[in-house]
């Protein structure tokens, strides 16, 4: 899996980039979507970057200083706009942390969004990172396209 | 035929370094000095505004969604099966938390927790105002919270996103970045049925929008095309032009390349008028708190619009050609506006337009 340019350390970017792009070349080829179509970013994760964080903390309480990059990385909307620059996705950007099933807690806002009119669609990114393990991500678009 | 479901914002409470409480929040004098909460000596800038006597974020924000519901006039009944929607900074704490306050305030409708950065308290109100117009739900209790404190102190200063002269400066020129500020609010938004109890609304929530920039991972897009965008979305949700908007709550940080494309972005959505409306950004007042921003200033811009009182720009050091706009100088400006929009933007691209109205 290649890095994410500007993302550096955690695996928690390069990640989400490979899951999102996978599964936008499915519905889009090599992109961008089309102008019409907004397509809005959900991504969902109890844990966050827990790399970048940690090394964060880790750094601070020593008295030392952080790398200028972790500035964004610390925040999961970064990644999300890597991938709406690079696919041209002109949605909402929304990161949630679950606080029960996290693909219900994302499809129910997807279909809030949706219903609002402010997405047409929504990829909806679920990832976690735990201790001593990989980091696991899924992706899905949901809706079709731009609507009538 | 069943009548339109209209939000109301029937109780607000907010936190920052200018005070506590609603009214509070009106203090026109900027809240920043030395941080005394940690240790900033390896630190470019060493200023914020925060709170002397500020309790931990969990007993805070506890304190907040209270104090919001009593002004609401919610007993415990009517606080069963109530939605908490909350903004904070993400990782394993953050869900934890939502349910220990849950729990502590009695309510126990669906939860969800935003860690969208700086549009985080905003998507949540935008959030509930669809939850309620859906009809899923009659009453939400959002809240939202952030303490300064050291780990994103540092990583701001490492980006050299403060201001390192101590002033924030919105739409100015000399403007040199943000400064960080204490920020807890909770509001109540219920839809116009649920509040014929008899309790009388601070204001309405008649517009929202939501959209993203689709230009970089975190830089505003200069040409605010996506900002423009949620404006244009939450003014069509009110069914009101651009002239209707009497009072903007700026974004803006006091970064160079955020103020330009938020004017920008007003330049788009609000044609001619954009040069004319009142604005100010009040986070050079309570400084810049992060996921709680668009919650604190939310409340702020209802207040301002109650008390026709519009609050100062602090920190104007003189005009900066890219942003041509109305800037609120010196002392706030007397009004009789009946809509004031407040405006959010996030790395990814994310921006959200709130559209507040007189009740």
């Amino acid at each position: 899996m290649s890095g994410v340019p500007g993302f550096v350390l955690s695996g928690f970017a390069p990640v989400v980039v490979a899951v999102a792009e996978r599964c936008l070349r499915r519905r889009y080829g090599t992109g961008p979507v089309p102008s019409q179509t907004r397509t809005g970013v959900v991504l969902v994760s109890a844990s966050g970057d827990l790399v970048s964080a940690e090394h964060v903390r880790e750094t601070v309480e020593s008295g030392g200083r952080v790398g200028p990059l972790f500035f964004f990385q610390s925040v999961p909307n970064s990644v999300a706009g890597h991938i709406a620059a690079r696919w041209g996705l002109r949605g909402p950007v929304v990161c949630l942390s679950p606080t029960g099933d996290p693909y219900a807690d994302g499809v129910a806002e997807a279909d809030l969004l949706r219903y609002d009119g402010d997405a047409d669609e929504v990829l909806l990114i679920l990832i976690e990172q735990a201790p001593d393990t990989p980091t696991e991500a899924v992706a899905v678009l949901l809706g079709g396209g731009a609507q009538p | 035929m069943a009548e339109p479901r209209v939000v109301q914002l029937t109780g607000v409470h907010a936190v920052s370094a200018l005070g506590r409480g609603a009214q509070a929040q009106l203090a026109g004098t900027p809240a920043f000095g030395p941080v005394r909460r940690f240790d900033t000596t390896a630190r470019r800038v060493t200023v914020a505004a925060t709170l002397p006597d500020a309790g931990t974020l969990a007993d805070e924000l506890a304190a907040a969604i209270d104090a919001a519901c009593r002004v609401a006039g919610l007993d415990a009944a009517r606080r069963t099966g109530c939605a908490l929607l909350l903004a904070v900074h993400g990782g394993p704490a953050a869900s934890a938390l939502a349910d220990q306050l849950a729990v502590r305030c009695g309510l126990s409708g669906r939860i969800r927790v935003y860690t969208s950065a700086c549009v985080s308290a905003s998507t949540a109100v935008a959030d509930a105002a669809t939850l309620i117009t859906r009809g899923d739900v009659d009453r939400v209790v959002v809240a939202a919270g952030y303490l300064v404190e050291p780990d994103q102190f540092a990583l701001f200063d490492a980006g050299r996103a403060l201001a390192d002269d101590g002033v924030v400066r919105p739409f100015s020129t000399r403007r040199r970045g943000l400064l960080l500020g204490d920020g807890v609010a909770a509001v109540v938004l219920e839809s116009r049925a649920e509040t014929r109890r008899g309790v009388e609304p601070v204001a309405t929530v008649a517009g929202w929008g939501r959209a993203g920039d689709a230009f970089h991972p975190c830089q505003p897009d200069p040409t605010g095309a996506g900002l423009a965008r949620a404006i244009g979305a939450a003014l069509r949700r009110a069914g009101l032009p651009p002239q209707a908007v009497g009072y903007v709550n700026a974004n803006a940080t006091g970064t160079a390349q955020s103020d330009a494309a938020e004017a920008a972005a007003l330049r788009q959505a609000l044609d001619g008028y954009a040069g004319q409306v009142p604005i100010s950004s009040t986070k050079a007042l309570h400084g810049h708190a992060l996921e709680a921003s668009g919650l604190l200033e939310l409340v702020v811009t209802a207040l301002a619009l109650r008390h026709g009182e519009l609050p100062v720009n602090a920190g104007w050091a003189g005009p900066d050609e890219a942003c041509p706009l109305n800037v609120i100088l010196e002392h706030p400006r007397r009004a009789t506006a009946t809509h004031a929009l407040t405006l959010n933007a996030a790395f990814g691209g994310a921006n959200t337009a709130l559209l507040v109205g007189t009740p």
